[in-house]
């Protein structure tokens, strides 16, 4: 084969798969969006910045914690970080708190009506037994425009903050929009 | 190489005009040379790389940073523009005979879609891992350089896959007993069948270096000497076959003649690994004998015309030096001790320095 005059069409070939990839990737974050479940959790500041992306508050939420108690075991993966599935209910005060969690992809018994399985990792092994297990579900950046990380992250600390988030079938979660109390702050596009 | 080529063309022409050699003979070795010289990166195609490695750091502080200015679908379009603009133009730039502009809108390209999962990771507020994005951004890297047959593309995969290296285990928090990411050792043999393609030696080096860097973090994360051990003898392997058969490895490795220093680097690390393991043992001295005859061996075996080569043993050697006096007498001397062994073990190296040099230039003037 010349590769030499086949290069101009493999040059665009390789643009268009790596454009696609990246398209696909939006494409399924708006997905999420569009069709995921939504659920309100609670937000708890931790610590802001990083250098390449811009501007970003690090939040953890009221089930990045988890009791290691509802945690059921199942047969151990290898290796860290391991999958965690989180059983999600409805709480009266409208925020949805862990009702159980178990290593690996699904939970034994399926979800029943109003409860939502996300998916999440942690880095404690199975059978390590600690009281409270740190769990991250890749909803835990906030990025905000320059120079704004500041203000939410002070307002963060000192005020009830809730985060929208839409959960795919399955189990991936997606930031929908913030709230302060009952008032928007930002809420995301699809695009 | 340009300077070589042309030292070598003026040699050419002062051996022509003094009778040395005939017209034709002069004739057909400045067009040798100028055959040859072309093989290697000339000054220009290396500032043409940096150019492109200053101009796509400017592209992805220009995603990470301006993300008011702009909405974020125009940054998205703009990241998509580049890509198709970088590799098709790239592709015109190399069809039209300039390397050196095709591989800058290569690496430009490539470091758009870098920029694009940065900027989709921001757009949605992604918090995944950083080190997948690393490795599906090497492996498109990767996949863009066999398709192209680029040698910049596949340096840039290999930094993208030591870096994705160096993020997974750090990610382990550098404890023993955790996962290291074996596959990087199928990555490496993938990215080295991908740099026999491109023609890009200077991948297959840093490969190599890498792939010392992966023996040391399994002997740390690990904590044998399998690694070490394992690195020690490949490399005296790989000296010995560079030096019995240069024209037969040379054509199996292609490291322009680089693998026995490959080799002796090998040797240094695996032999320094094996040693901090095991300074406080009574075996140190005989791991400490190992490495001062390696390294004499190979400056005797493999010295004479390899300039870089000397230098490497020459270095390994006051290395070594000063680590034995570390570990083996500077409990009992004192600080004054310590200047007067330095004193005396540069004046001992200077001596064989100049001793090493003599006899090999003597020896190339009989050859």
């Amino acid at each position: 084969m010349n590769h030499a005059r086949w290069l101009i069409p493999i040059a665009a070939i390789v643009a268009l798969a790596q454009i696609g990839f990246l398209a696909s990737m939006i494409a399924g974050r708006a997905s999420i969006l569009r069709n995921g479940t939504e659920v309100t959790l609670a937000v708890e500041p931790v610590d802001p910045r990083d250098l390449l992306r811009g501007d970003y508050v690090t939040i953890s939420y009221n089930i990045s914690s988890l009791p290691g108690s509802i945690l059921g075991l199942s047969e151990a993966e290898e290796g860290a970080p391991y999958t965690v599935t989180v059983r999600l209910r409805r709480g009266t005060d409208g925020i949805w708190q862990a009702v159980a969690a178990q290593y690996g992809e699904a939970i034994a018994t399926p979800a029943a009506d109003g409860e939502v399985d996300i998916r999440g990792t942690t880095q404690t092994a199975p059978g390590d037994n600690l009281a409270n297990i740190r769990v991250q579900y890749g909803i835990e950046r906030f990025y905000v425009p320059e120079g704004e990380g500041r203000p939410i992250e002070e307002g963060v600390r000192e005020r009830d903050y809730t985060m929208r988030v839409a959960v795919s079938g399955g189990g991936a979660a997606q930031i929908k929009a913030l709230y302060e109390n009952d008032r928007l702050i930002f809420a995301e596009p699809l695009y | 190489m340009a300077g070589y080529a042309s030292a070598v063309t003026k040699d050419i022409a002062r051996w022509h005009s003094s009778g040395l050699i005939d017209e034709a003979t002069a004739r057909a070795l400045t067009r040798d040379v100028a055959q040859h010289a072309r093989q290697g990166f000339s000054f220009g195609t290396i500032l043409t790389i940096l150019a492109a490695v200053l101009l796509a750091a400017a592209l992805l502080l220009l995603v990470a940073a301006n993300w008011e200015a702009f909405p974020r679908l125009a940054r998205v379009a703009m990241i998509f523009g580049i890509i198709l603009a970088g590799y098709v133009g790239g592709a015109v730039a190399s069809r039209r005979g300039s390397t050196a502009l095709s591989e800058l809108l290569f690496i430009l390209a490539a470091t758009a879609f870098g920029g694009g999962i940065a900027l989709v990771a921001q757009m949605y507020h992604l918090s995944g891992e950083e080190t997948d994005a690393i490795l599906i951004w090497c492996l498109g890297t990767l996949a863009a350089a066999a398709a192209l047959r680029s040698p910049a593309l596949t340096i840039g995969a290999v930094v993208l896959g030591s870096t994705w290296l160096i993020m997974a285990t750090e990610g382990l928090g550098w404890r023993a007993g955790r996962d290291i990411p074996m596959s990087y050792l199928l990555l490496a043999a993938v990215m080295w069948s991908v740099s026999l393609w491109t023609r890009s030696a200077a991948a297959r080096h840093l490969l190599l270096l890498s792939l010392m860097g992966f023996a040391i973090i399994h002997h740390i994360d690990t904590d044998t000497l399998v690694a070490p051990i394992g690195l020690t003898i490949v490399s005296i392997a790989l000296f010995a076959w560079c030096l019995l058969q240069p024209a037969e490895s040379e054509r199996w490795l292609k490291l322009n003649e680089g693998g026995a220093v490959q080799g002796l680097i090998g040797f240094i690390v695996g032999m320094s690994a094996i040693q901090f393991a095991l300074y406080e043992e009574p075996e140190f001295i005989y791991v400490a004998i190992v490495v001062f005859a390696g390294v004499i061996g190979a400056l005797l075996l493999g010295g004479r015309d390899n300039r870089l080569l000397r230098v490497l043993a020459y270095t390994a050697f006051v290395y070594e030096i000063c680590f034995v006096y570390v570990v083996l007498l500077g409990s009992m001397l004192g600080t004054a001790g310590f200047f007067l062994v330095a004193g005396l073990v540069l004046g001992l190296l200077a001596w064989l320095i100049r001793r090493v040099e003599r006899r090999f230039a003597s020896a190339g003037a009989k050859a």
